[in-house]
């Protein structure tokens, strides 16, 4: 209970600067990518758009940015395709062993992802997915379908079952009631869904360190190791326009379900 | 519906369940199996069952080390990511409605940034030419090398795991109700004894919940730490990816994989208990 | 109006208290006190800052101008871990995590009472709401009612100076509330504890308080015990407020006499001449057989449109002139039952007739 005076007003500036700490670092490079140094300098000398002009002159970037944008559109597209069914058999069916079933699909996100890539790469190796297509579109189901899977059985959850049954009762039979009843309502299920698995795939860096091939990278790999090699203020110029595509897409998402809801915090 | 329908539901199940089969469990087994086999020289793996890796393994105290490094090192982050998180979620929890929401995207959204964008951005505060270095040496101080060392990734990593533990705190606060701390200042109850008597008790299961995603969350963590600690802070996940990609010993990575999910497994039977421990004196 | 009920010494003072959010007043310069042992109610709809009002003697919101006095002794500035007033929410608030025992204990550890003398308190008020076997239960385990006694115990067991009451029947349904709330007035007055109770409903006001505050928009509408609040209501609000009235538009001659339409009635109240409201209690109308003549009483003849049977009670809506009047009659076998439009005269006392000045807010 801090109801007044300088206990509030200590506490007030405690999580004033607990925030900066949380949000500094994804701040601080916003001035960073307009400086006009060649090496990360504080204050900058000046400030340009010369980081961001460099950009077109890194085709490696430039198409490990493709690459990602392809990636991450496939595997929403097949997440969907994987996970909607799961979600309707795990949301609307009665049998046993739905939970173990959840839990089974649900069990690579509560596990170290270095060690789900060094499994991967293991198996891959002997399969010749390692710098494959393939290969990294089912890296990435790996950790996506639980996401797409979760938030799927949520937004069925919170449809009542009744307008199933009154469409039945109308005599819609099942496949009608699922498309014409089922599916519209779900709409901002699939949304979110479809928002978080491009984000988490198009994010998705350590489990990609292990698939990626000599000729085929995509943009979070191909920026860890260059960060790896050197820090100039390149990667701030790549890091702003990443952060600026996460928010946009965010903000999309909190348009159309309300990111809360999305995420499965607790409302209210 | 139908009959036919209702009985062939459980098959809608199978894709999802193959893309689990073939991505999480085989690889997950084949992995254990692997970590039975000898590693040889120039990355060969041994066709026969051999202890031989776990006979190294538990033999060197250089694992041992990294072992304890990495536990110790996620137990600190923990501890201080509670700390700095506390706050921040006991605000949210408290702000008018209206301003909640917006507090609460602010700290999810971290969550939804590269790991990558936000270790850089840690470098470019952190580094030697960075933003708090010549912050410090303007005020007169010499500060102390905050990046490729220890320091640098714990700060990191505090930051970068500090959405999950608001996440779980403010799960936990959904039991908190202001007239409970009311009642027990009524009952002549000082602030610190309300918090302490009725708001630490009352949020201890999301306070758990958050202790064990960011202990679980530490000890995978492998950018931050490689990024951040510049190949001299050692952790399980560091090498295991370096025993993987660097040294191609495959048997030996698999065998620490394993040590990290014994951690992981050791961890939750901790939570469990614990929690199960507080549930029982909570509701 | 501030001074105490006679015969009690005042225990509780509020003076010219006044609570600011931002532009608004929730409450005005708000003064009455409080005799010891007295149970006042506060009673006003939603939003009239009698919630406000008990926060602020509770110590649970600061006020913005004015003092709260207990005994003589200035409390406005004190937290409220130091007031010493039990509070019975309206939620309850008990403590999730304590058993019953503890959450009576708890007040008493704050007051470092000894463990021996806490246990034996604690039995002995869980004996005084009926919950003696309660004690190592938690409170979700617990009914409603059960819960409700818990926090009465909770708050009385610290003998408190005061004990401030916060809609503390409105969790229950109709049955409970009723029993519950002879409950409180019966350890009230054994205790002969100092008690305000913040209440939207009539009813229970009327039933238990020793005195009534009606609030209204933030400011104290009337002060007085159930039968001045209910008999002689100061204002148009309060009339309409507690218990049921016939609210018609009328007009006040200078001879004091009110014209209703085509009626022509004698009224009590203190309204000048000119636009007036007239109200008459619906229970207060007696249907007879012909207009009555003479000093005290009204009467008037019209034509019934509806009559219902509500067991207990017949209601008529006869209409007269212009206006329709709420007519109710405690029925008992043989009364005769009118039928829409049969003919109905009407007869009630003047001093029923209550003629308030026309508000704009009515």
């Amino acid at each position: 209970m801090i109801r007044s005076g300088p206990g509030r007003l200590f506490f007030t500036v405690l999580v004033a600067l607990l925030f900066l700490f949380l949000l500094g670092p994804v701040l601080l490079v916003f001035p960073l990518s307009f400086a006009a140094d060649s090496v990360i300098t504080w204050p900058p000398s000046g400030f340009s758009v010369k980081w961001y002009l460099a950009l077109l002159g890194q085709p490696d970037l430039a198409l490990a940015l493709r690459n990602s944008l392809v990636l991450a559109a496939i595997v929403t597209g097949l997440a969907l395709v994987v996970a909607l069914p799961a979600a309707v058999a795990i949301g609307r069916g009665q049998f046993a062993g739905r939970d173990a079933l959840m839990t089974l699909i649900s069990m690579p996100l509560l596990l170290p992802t270095i060690v789900l890539g060094l499994a991967l790469l293991i198996l891959f190796v002997g399969q010749g997915l390692i710098g494959s297509w393939t290969g990294l579109v089912l890296a990435h189901l790996l950790v996506t379908v639980p996401y797409a899977l979760r938030v799927l059985v949520t937004a069925l959850g919170t449809l009542p079952a009744s307008v199933e049954e009154a469409a039945s009762s109308l005599g819609a039979p099942a496949l009608s009631v699922f498309f014409r009843i089922t599916l519209p309502l779900m709409a901002p299920g699939l949304i979110a869904a479809a928002a978080i698995v491009f984000l988490v795939s198009f994010d998705e860096v350590v489990i990609t360190l292990f698939i990626v091939g000599p000729k085929l990278t995509t943009l979070p790999v191909a920026l860890f190791h260059y960060v790896e090699s050197r820090t100039d203020p390149l990667v701030a110029a790549v890091s702003v326009l990443m952060v600026l595509f996460s928010l946009g897409l965010v903000a999309v998402l909190e348009r159309a379900v309300g990111l809360r809801r999305a995420v499965g915090g607790k409302g209210g | 519906m139908s009959a036919t329908p209702r009985n062939l539901l459980p098959l809608l199940v199978l894709p999802a369940v193959a893309v689990n089969l073939f991505t999480f469990l085989w690889p997950m087994l084949n992995l254990a199996g692997l970590s039975f086999r000898e590693g040889l020289p120039g990355g060969g793996i041994g066709a026969a069952f051999s202890l031989a890796t776990w006979g190294d393994l538990l033999a060197d105290e250089f694992y041992l080390e990294i072992l304890l490094r990495s536990v110790g090192m996620a137990l600190g982050i923990t501890g201080l990511a509670l700390l700095a998180s506390y706050p921040i979620a006991f605000f949210v929890h408290r702000a008018d409605a209206r301003w909640r929401n917006l507090l609460v995207v602010a700290c999810i959204s971290p969550l939804l940034i590269s790991a990558v964008v936000r270790t850089y951005g840690w470098l470019v505060i952190l580094g030697d030419a960075g933003f708090l270095p010549v912050i410090l040496r303007g005020l007169g101080f010499a500060p102390p090398r905050l990046v490729f060392n220890m320091t640098g990734v714990v700060i990191g990593l505090v930051e970068i795991l500090m959405p999950y533990m608001i996440l779980s705190l403010l799960a936990g606060f959904g039991r908190l109700n202001q007239t409970l701390e009311e009642a027990a200042a009524s009952l002549g109850a000082p602030p610190l004894v309300v918090f302490w008597r009725i708001v630490l008790p009352l949020t201890l299961p999301g306070i758990l919940l958050g202790c064990l995603l960011v202990f679980v969350l530490t000890v995978s963590s492998f950018i931050t730490p490689k990024l951040l600690g510049g190949g001299r802070v050692l952790l399980l996940a560091t090498e295991i990816y370096d025993q993987a990609i660097v040294t191609l010993n495959w048997p030996l990575a698999a065998a620490l994989s394993l040590i990290a999910l014994g951690v992981f497994g050791a961890a939750l039977l901790v939570y469990g208990r614990i929690s199960r421990a507080a549930e029982r004196s909570i509701a | 109006m501030t001074q105490a009920a006679p015969g009690t010494a005042p225990h509780l003072l509020l003076d010219r208290l006044e609570k600011r959010f931002g532009t608004t007043l929730a409450v005005q310069a708000l003064s009455l006190s409080v005799g010891r042992g007295e149970l006042l109610g506060l009673l006003g709809p939603s939003g009239c800052g009698k919630t406000t009002t008990l926060r602020m003697i509770g110590g649970l919101m600061p006020a913005s101008g004015g003092r709260i006095v207990v005994a003589g002794r200035d409390v406005t500035a004190l937290p409220p871990h130091r007031r010493d007033m039990g509070i019975v929410f309206q939620n309850y608030a008990l403590f999730p995590h304590m058993t019953v025992a503890q959450n009576l204990s708890f007040g008493l550890e704050m007051r470092k009472v000894p463990a021996a003398e806490r246990a034996a308190r604690v039995q002995k008020a869980l004996e005084m709401v009926r919950l003696g076997a309660f004690a190592a239960r938690r409170p979700r385990e617990l009914s409603g009612g059960q819960q409700q006694r818990v926090a009465l115990a909770r708050a009385l067991v610290i003998e408190p100076s005061i004990l401030l009451l916060d809609e503390p029947l409105s969790n229950l349904d109709a049955n409970l509330r009723e029993e519950m709330r002879n409950e409180i007035r019966d350890i009230q007055q054994r205790l002969g504890i100092t008690a305000v109770f913040v209440t939207h409903d009539q009813a229970e006001a009327l039933a238990i308080c020793d005195r009534i505050a009606v609030m209204r928009g933030g400011v104290l509408e009337q002060l007085g015990t159930p039968y001045e609040i209910y008999e002689r209501p100061a204002s148009e609000f309060v009339a309409g407020f507690v218990g049921r009235a016939n609210r018609m538009a009328a007009v006040r001659e200078a001879s004091g006499a009110v014209q209703l339409g085509p009626l022509r009635l004698q009224g009590s109240g203190e309204a000048a001449p000119g636009p007036v409201t007239v109200m008459i209690r619906p229970h207060r109308i007696a249907l007879c057989d012909a207009v009555p003549e003479g000093e005290g009483w009204n009467g008037a003849t019209g034509r019934v449109a509806r009559s219902t049977f509500i067991g207990d009670l017949l209601s008529l809506e006869v209409e007269i002139g212009g206006a329709s009047l709420l007519v109710e009659q405690h029925t008992f076998a043989g009364r005769a039952m009118p039928r829409p439009g049969e003919a109905a005269t009407l007869r009630w006392r003047a001093e029923d007739t209550l003629v308030f000045p026309r508000s704009a807010a009515a």
